[in-house]
């Protein structure tokens, strides 16, 4: 029997079902392996009999949490896909500004018809079994956590920097190139994909477990950022992993 | 000595690149930097660059590369050689040559990695005096910033023309075919060669401030200055930018990629680090490097001592790399050993000379492709061990000592060492008591009578026993400890009359974590046999009429001839020193004391560098060793 898979979106774009969408020939080939029984992108169907669920986007509200419970009370196997699940991802910003203005600033007069709390990832409502770390996340690494899963294997999720990447990739660091990147304190597994195109690592797949953020933030300014610069840098997506540490 | 003009060399290039048979690889530009890459013509050559972001060794030993494929319950096959073709390394600086001969003699090492010398042996080095240096590059220091040898061909730039050394005769005939008018160096020109590489010798910006010889010395008076190490890695980010970019570097992990089918799949062996948190970690969770300074200070060590030791030169060839790449600006080794140097000075400390003894042997092909194998008997112990029976689909035997261990491999999900737990005396058939930990040993639990399992080895040293034969034996065997133990306490039991008086002391948490309970019991009943098992705790509604308390507790319990009795010890980490500081009490001398540890053996064959303690590669020159041996060694225990 085929596990039955599920995927589920919160707050966040669905920039990450929209890659599993796109797999193309090897999505043919995940469907011999899995049943899809819930995708809204890409079918209308629906059931709450699944084993895997994949959840995207970060919890922002009461009553995200609710449906976060069920969905694990469902599921065998609980996915995080992409940085809003995974690590509170950029709507985290918020977190560090005054909530009623944030949500004057997004509703309007009709603030006060819509709630919202703190963004926060999905393991700070519910215990999660396997991340996908990435905004958006990496098609290949996606598969590698799904093969993992189907194999009974803790999938090979990196506990080193995009620094080990950019070595192996030969990329001529961000640095010597007169701009600032969060790399050397970011979670590997994109194959560096971002500094490969000539540009930076954002931070997306957050914080490796233990990184020397200090030293890191002195580069930034050595380099020529500002303080603020330097913390704005580490805000971008580490804000709801900072406010955890 | 022959010469060329640039334009007539440049047609050499372009002749090379045109002939299809052979891979042209040269260093071209790559923005403000420069980088190894296939030439499309000769004109994108950078002669002049100073260095290249990656070392060439990216050819030879590449970032990822396939060591096995597999087919689920079929077979394991090794990657077929036939697509490499010969190639040609265009402008390859003197370190980086250097460098090459360091790799050549660490692959070569005890058994010859195929992989990198099928690539290695095929290939042409056209090397490239240095004519701008990087003002990191301390070449100069390291004896590495000219060659004579480990080229097939060496140029040197002349203005208008190249001066060639050939190094060898592969070198000559590529010339031959290839080249249009090479005529003989005159006089002139080789003085002139002489003289830029003595040009190169006052190129560096880097000043190393004592004799290059000291290093080795110096670093061991540091070792446990552990201030000194912290201060030094406070900023490390653990990037590992140091040593992925390094050119002696040559630490692997390996990793079963399967495809969608997750039927087939390739094991593939990928760059890894020291640097790296989880590069010494183990399936239990047990990191043995655990924190930055002590793996900022192994790769000092394993630069400047411990392959020092083992190969008898300094496997730093002065590039500079990881200090370019170090964003803190802590990896520059010239600013690190100065530092030491100073420090020592002030203390007073003299600094000698060492001179390592060497012995290198080599022997054979390692054979990364494991032996197709059958589960043919599975018997739970405990909640989380299992005894596997396993045999050979070839029929071999696996001809093992007892102490050794195998690389047990699961399709899909990846090897792992596991020492093998029956004696040799069983032939047809070998025993792994496998605890369910990691990937590998949880999926291996899930496996069924008939399942198909790949097998490599048997690996490392064993107990020796010839040399125990007569002697008294004190086995301590602390949990899972008991499992490689028991291939030799069984053994010894096969040939009771050849060994003396024969203790097994065994300690585990709880009764119901008791392994091989059957044999145990069975053994209460000897009177050839004293058998003496603890736990920590019992719990109320379990019953045990045994010791309470852990291992140590027993040893005052027990008679010992000090002269006689041979303790063989394996535990948990932390059971080691406990019980060797009570061994002691009884006046057991240090090489009386013999052990076998665990680290995280992942090649089996002591190249891939994740189970290095100190200068000690536990897969090969262990995993059984004589304490006597081994208490100088820090990291061991």
């Amino acid at each position: 029997m085929k596990p039955k898979a599920a995927f589920f979106d919160f707050a966040g774009c669905e920039g990450d079902q929209l890659q599993i969408a796109n797999l193309e020939e090897d999505l043919l080939a995940l469907l011999s392996q899995v049943d899809v029984v819930s995708f809204r992108e890409v079918m209308k169907e629906h059931s709450d009999n699944y084993d895997i669920a994949f959840v995207e986007g970060s919890c922002t509200r009461l009553q995200d949490e609710d449906r976060l419970r069920q969905i694990r009370k469902n599921a065998k196997i609980v996915v995080a896909i992409g940085s809003c699940a995974a690590i509170g991802g950029i709507n985290s910003l918020k977190n560090y500004k005054d909530l009623d203005g944030v949500k004057k600033t997004v509703y309007g007069e009709n603030a006060r018809l819509f709630d919202s709390y703190a963004a926060r990832a999905i393991d700070a409502v519910i215990p999660v079994d396997a991340y996908v770390y990435g905004c958006p996340i990496d098609r290949e690494d996606f598969l590698q956590v799904v093969k993992s899963l189907l194999l009974g294997k803790k999938p090979d999720t990196p506990t080193y920097p995009v620094c080990v990447e950019c070595k192996k990739n030969e990329n001529v660091c961000a640095f010597e190139r007169g701009q600032y990147c969060v790399g050397p304190v970011t979670r590997a597994g994109c194959n560096s994909c971002c500094v490969n195109e000539g540009t930076i690592c954002w931070g997306c797949r957050g914080l490796v477990d233990n990184p020397n953020e200090n030293s890191h933030k002195e580069v930034l300014i050595k380099y020529g950022q500002t303080v603020d610069d330097a913390i704005n840098k580490f805000r971008l997506y580490f804000g709801w992993q900072e406010a955890k540490r | 000595m022959r010469v060329i003009s640039k334009e007539d060399f440049a047609q050499f290039v372009n002749s090379l690149i045109k002939d299809s048979s052979l891979n042209v690889m040269g260093v071209k530009a790559k923005g403000d930097k420069f980088a190894f890459g296939p030439l499309e013509s000769a004109s994108e050559l950078r002669m002049d660059y100073d260095v290249t972001l990656l070392p060439p060794k990216k050819y030879f030993f590449p970032q990822r590369e396939t060591l096995v494929t597999y087919n689920v319950g079929k077979s394991f096959s090794a990657k077929s050689p036939s697509e490499i073709k010969p190639m040609v390394l265009v402008g390859v600086h003197p370190y980086d040559i250097v460098a090459l001969l360091h790799m050549d003699e660490i692959f070569s090492e005890t058994k010859s990695d195929p992989y990198y010398f099928e690539k290695r042996k095929s290939s042409i080095i056209i090397g490239v005096n240095i004519q701008k240096m990087s003002k990191w590059c301390f070449a100069p220091y390291m004896g590495s910033a000219t060659v004579e040898y480990g080229y097939d061909l060496m140029l040197t730039d002349l203005g208008n023309r190249y001066v060639i050394n050939i190094g060898s005769e592969k070198g000559e005939n590529l010339l031959d075919k290839y080249a249009k008018n090479v005529s003989d160096a005159l006089a002139r020109d080789t003085q002139l060669v002489g003289q830029k590489k003595r040009e190169v010798m006052m190129m560096s910006q880097q000043k190393l401030d004592f004799p290059t010889e000291l290093i080795p010395e110096m670093l061991t008076k540091f070792y446990t200055e552990s201030s000194f190490w912290e201060r030094h890695s406070e900023k490390c980010l653990a990037c590992g930018s140091c040593v992925l970019v390094c050119p002696t570097c040559y630490c692997f992990d390996v990793k079963d990629n399967p495809d969608l089918s997750l039927e087939q799949g390739e094991r593939v062996r990928i760059w890894d680090g020291c640097l790296l948190e989880d590069f010494a970690k183990v399936a239990s969770g047990e990191n043995f490097r655990a924190t930055r300074p002590t793996r900022y200070r192994h790769r000092y060590f394993k630069k400047g001592k411990y392959l020092y030791d083992r190969f008898g030169f300094i496997s730093c060839v002065g590039c500079g790399r990881c200090s370019s790449n170090c964003l803190p600006n802590i990896a520059n080794p010239v600013n690190l050993f100065n530092d030491m140097y100073q420090e020592s000075v002030s203390s007073g400390q003299v600094t000698t000379v060492s001179t390592p003894e060497i012995k290198i042997q080599t022997e054979g092909n390692i054979d990364y492709v494991p032996k197709l194998a059958t589960i043919i008997r599975k018997q739970p112990m405990t909640a989380m061990e299992t005894l596997f029976e396993i045999k050979l689909d070839d029929g071999s035997v696996l001809g093992h000592k007892p102490g050794q261990f195998v690389e047990l491999s699961v399709f899909g999900i990846g090897e792992a060492p596991i020492s093998i737990s029956s004696p040799p005396s069983k032939k047809d058939t070998f025993e792994l008591c496998v605890r369910k930990l990691g990937n590998v040993t949880t999926k291996m639990h899930s496996l069924k009578i008939g399942d198909k399992v790949g097998i490599r080895g048997p690996f490392g040293t064993g107990f020796d026993t010839e040399f125990l034969k007569g002697k008294d034996l004190l086995f301590v065997a602390g949990g899972l400890g008991l499992a490689p133990l028991r291939s030799f306490f069984n053994y010894v039991l096969d040939n009771r009359k050849d060994y003396g008086q024969v203790t097994l002391l065994y300690g585990c948490k709880e009764p119901k974590e008791l392994l091989f309970a059957d044999e145990l019991l069975a053994l209460a009943k000897r009177d050839d046999v004293e058998f003496k098992p603890t736990v920590d705790r019992c719990p109320e509604d379990e019953a045990w009429t045994g010791n309470t308390g852990v291992i140590t507790t027993l040893i005052p319990q027990i008679k010992i001839d000090p002269e006689k009795t041979y303790a063989v010890i394996c535990g948990p980490p932390i059971m080691y020193k406990f019980v060797i500081a009570d061994l002691k009490k009884r006046n057991v001398s240090d090489d009386h004391i013999i052990m076998s540890l665990e680290r995280r053996m992942k090649c089996g064959v002591g190249k891939c560098g994740h189970c290095q303690i100190n200068q000690i590669y536990v897969c090969k020159d262990g995993p059984v060793f004589n304490y006597s041996k081994i208490k100088g060694v820090p990291e061991a225990l």
